[in-house]
């Protein structure tokens, strides 16, 4: 999932302080999963705000609504109406969804509530930590399903430096080493002799941004006529 | 213990607004611990008396 950390309270704020009214913009996919941007996290900011402008007398009109997800019109659109109601919209969803729904409202503000951290996976119930970088060269089955990249900070993929100590990174004691996990998980899959391969300079030509997906057999009306000129 | 925490997390969201985080607090006491019951009573009717009556009822009323 796309993890990410609402914005300091004060940040936000600032970052509305120009508007009368205000739509808080929820995402019930990712971000509702790492506790920052659903339903419930919508509802805690909208309230906070609602508070602190009466505490400083002030008169904005605070609204909320979570959507199942803000990186997918067909989801948008349903509320698009009901933003144009508002000054503002404070989306509580990652970039992409920010982007988007910026995108369809166009001649509105839209604000981000949160800082997109990475893609990741829960760890332990409120700790989330990065696996993947979205290289668009996935190179997991050489390394037992541990990526190198996301998980060594210097993104070594012939094997560790010289900084770990006891299978934790040198740059922090509280990181495991991703190359002494990948030697462990190798070693119990019997499969210690990839330690022996060297593998090929990582073609980062594939990591051109910004980065877009086609799948021509889902085009539909006019998208698929350009495609096809 | 949960409730240790989401009290802590109360306080911050209080004090993010604006408002005093010691209107919330919490105690741990036993069941048969009525002295200590009374004297976080007390403490929190004092503490209430200090900061005088909640900004935004206040406006409502």
């Amino acid at each position: 999932m796309i993890v990410g950390e609402r914005k300091k309270f004060e940040e936000i704020q600032e970052l509305v302080k120009d508007y009368k009214s205000l739509l808080v913009l929820g995402c019930g996919t990712c971000v509702s999963v790492c506790m920052a941007g659903g339903e419930k996290e919508v509802e805690l900011l909208a309230t906070q705000l609602r508070m602190a402008t009466q505490l400083k007398n002030g008169n904005v009109n605070i609204e909320e609504v979570t959507i199942q997800r803000q990186c997918d019109r067909e989801y948008i659109e349903p509320v698009l109406e009901k933003a144009r109601g508002f000054d503002a919209v404070l989306s509580l969803a990652c970039g992409a969804g920010v982007q988007l729904v910026a995108d369809m409202l166009d001649t509105q503000p839209v604000i981000p509530g949160l800082n997109t951290r990475f893609i990741g996976v829960a760890e332990a119930e409120g700790i989330w930590s990065e696996r993947c970088r979205a290289c668009g060269n996935c190179l997991l089955a050489d390394y037992a399903g541990i990526c190198p990249i996301a998980r060594c900070p210097k993104g070594l993929v012939n094997g560790q430096c010289g900084g770990q100590r006891d299978g934790k990174c040198e740059t922090s004691s509280e990181r495991d080493c991703a190359w002494a996990l990948i030697y462990e998980r190798l070693s119990k899959q019997g499969l210690l002799d990839k330690m022996k391969e060297m593998a090929p300079l990582k073609d980062y030509s594939v990591q051109l941004h910004p980065a877009r997906q086609v799948n021509e057999a889902y085009l539909k009306g006019e998208v698929e006529a350009v495609h096809q000129k | 213990m949960r409730a240790k925490k989401r009290v802590k997390q109360a306080k911050i969201l209080l004090q993010e607004i604006g408002l005093e985080s010691d209107r919330v607090e919490m105690y741990n006491l036993g069941a048969s611990d009525a002295p200590m019951f009374a004297s976080a009573c007390n403490e929190m009717t004092q503490r209430a008396r200090d900061l005088g009556p909640n900004p935004l009822r206040k406006e409502k009323a």
